[in-house]
């Protein structure tokens, strides 16, 4: 990684809002934004004093002990799980070890919608001299990256729900920046509609909130809906399956609120 | 009563914190539930906002046909406007917690608006 990208990934993550959920964790993937296993890793690579990290992704909790910038291993896992490897140090001495420890982190975390960190006292965990592997290594040896720059959230919105969306037009300071599946019909609205529609839906409710998402269901011809999602600068005009509409509000209120 | 119905829909949804039931064709608010406290300047706008949305004069808010069913989100807060199935003139507004569920919701709210537009 170049100094330059070093910097734009310390000032990113730096700028990126920390979002702590109802039960007071805090927030590190949402919708595989960045993948969990990347989001683990960055934990444990912010990680000096020793410490447990539980990490809650729907009903799993994972819980491992990192110190130093370095995983030592998998403390436990609830629902409980008989995998081997967990309750051992990791060594770069055991690769078969550190792929289970691997395989084990990908099954449980990978399809999660949503992972939050917990950092809690250590656990008396190995030996001392077991040290584990740093964050940075694993990396190598796991094949993921942790130089990921976090998206905008308009782009996390539109990442997360592109299997849910039946096309979309993604205007960023009034231009274009993206566009999927059938977007005349949304063209059409964003040239002729979409200012008439932000004036006269502002001076109603008394100004425009900053993150918005309107939904009109059954708004096009052939019966399926039509959203329109604001934020700050950003504009983004969605056809979607009216079935979709709960799905959507919750990954809206999952990245916006 | 219509009141009884908007009780127990708020009161089954903590998320849920007022519910107006009104008239687009004289875009009025008829009922709101009993523990809502909004202001009638607050009524009106939310009524102007539901028959916006809704294209109550036939000219859709955005696209190209009215809608039976809008929604509002912001972070803080979730408005959604539901057209009675048999009389679309029969409106229900609700202001709820961005946090609600909002499948059940709308599930249950469009379920409430028809018994109450059926029994008027």
């Amino acid at each position: 990684m170049s100094e330059e990208d070093a910097l734009a990934q310390k000032l990113a993550a730096l700028i990126a809002s920390v979002e702590i959920d109802d039960s007071g964790a805090r927030v590190i993937s949402v919708d595989g934004d960045p993948a969990p296993i990347t989001a683990i890793l960055r934990e444990v690579d912010d990680t000096v004093l020793e410490r447990c990290l539980a990490f809650d992704c729907g009903d799993t909790t994972i819980t491992v002990v990192a110190a130093g910038r370095r995983l030592r291993g998998i403390v436990n896992v609830t629902p409980q799980n008989d995998t081997e490897i967990i309750g051992q140090v990791i060594s770069r001495e055991e690769p078969d070890g550190v792929q289970a420890a691997f395989d084990l982190l990908q099954s449980l975390s990978a399809d999660a919608d949503k992972m939050t960190v917990r950092s809690l006292p250590p656990e008396p965990f190995g030996k001392g001299g077991e040290r584990g592997i740093s964050a940075k290594g694993l990396t190598e040896l796991w094949g993921v990256t942790m130089d990921i720059i976090p998206k905008p959230p308009m782009d996390k919105f539109l990442s997360a729900n592109a299997a849910t969306f039946l096309s979309v037009l993604h205007v960023r300071e009034g231009k274009v920046v993206s566009t999927s599946g059938d977007v005349k019909p949304l063209q059409q609205i964003w040239k002729s509609q979409v200012d008439d529609f932000r004036k006269a839906h502002a001076k109603m409710v008394r100004g425009e909130e900053r993150a918005q998402f309107v939904c009109l269901e059954s708004a096009f011809d052939d019966g399926t809906s039509a959203a329109l999602a604001l934020y700050e600068n950003e504009i983004a005009l969605v056809a979607y399956q009216g079935e979709n509409f709960g799905k959507m509000q919750s990954s809206w209120q999952r990245i916006f609120n | 009563m219509v009141v009884d119905e908007l009780d127990a829909l708020r009161d089954k949804f903590e998320g849920c914190a007022a519910l107006a039931f009104a008239d687009l064709s004289t875009k009025m608010i008829l009922v709101t539930d009993s523990g809502s406290n909004l202001r009638r300047e607050a009524l009106d706008a939310l009524c102007a906002e539901a028959a916006f949305l809704l294209g109550a004069n036939g000219t859709p808010a955005l696209a190209e046909q009215p809608s039976d069913r809008a929604s509002v989100t912001s972070p803080s807060q979730m408005r959604v406007f539901l057209r009675a199935e048999l009389e679309p003139n029969d409106v229900l507004c609700c202001i709820c917690n961005a946090k609600l569920d909002a499948d059940a919701f709308v599930a249950d709210a469009g379920a409430c608006l028809d018994r109450i537009s059926g029994s008027e």
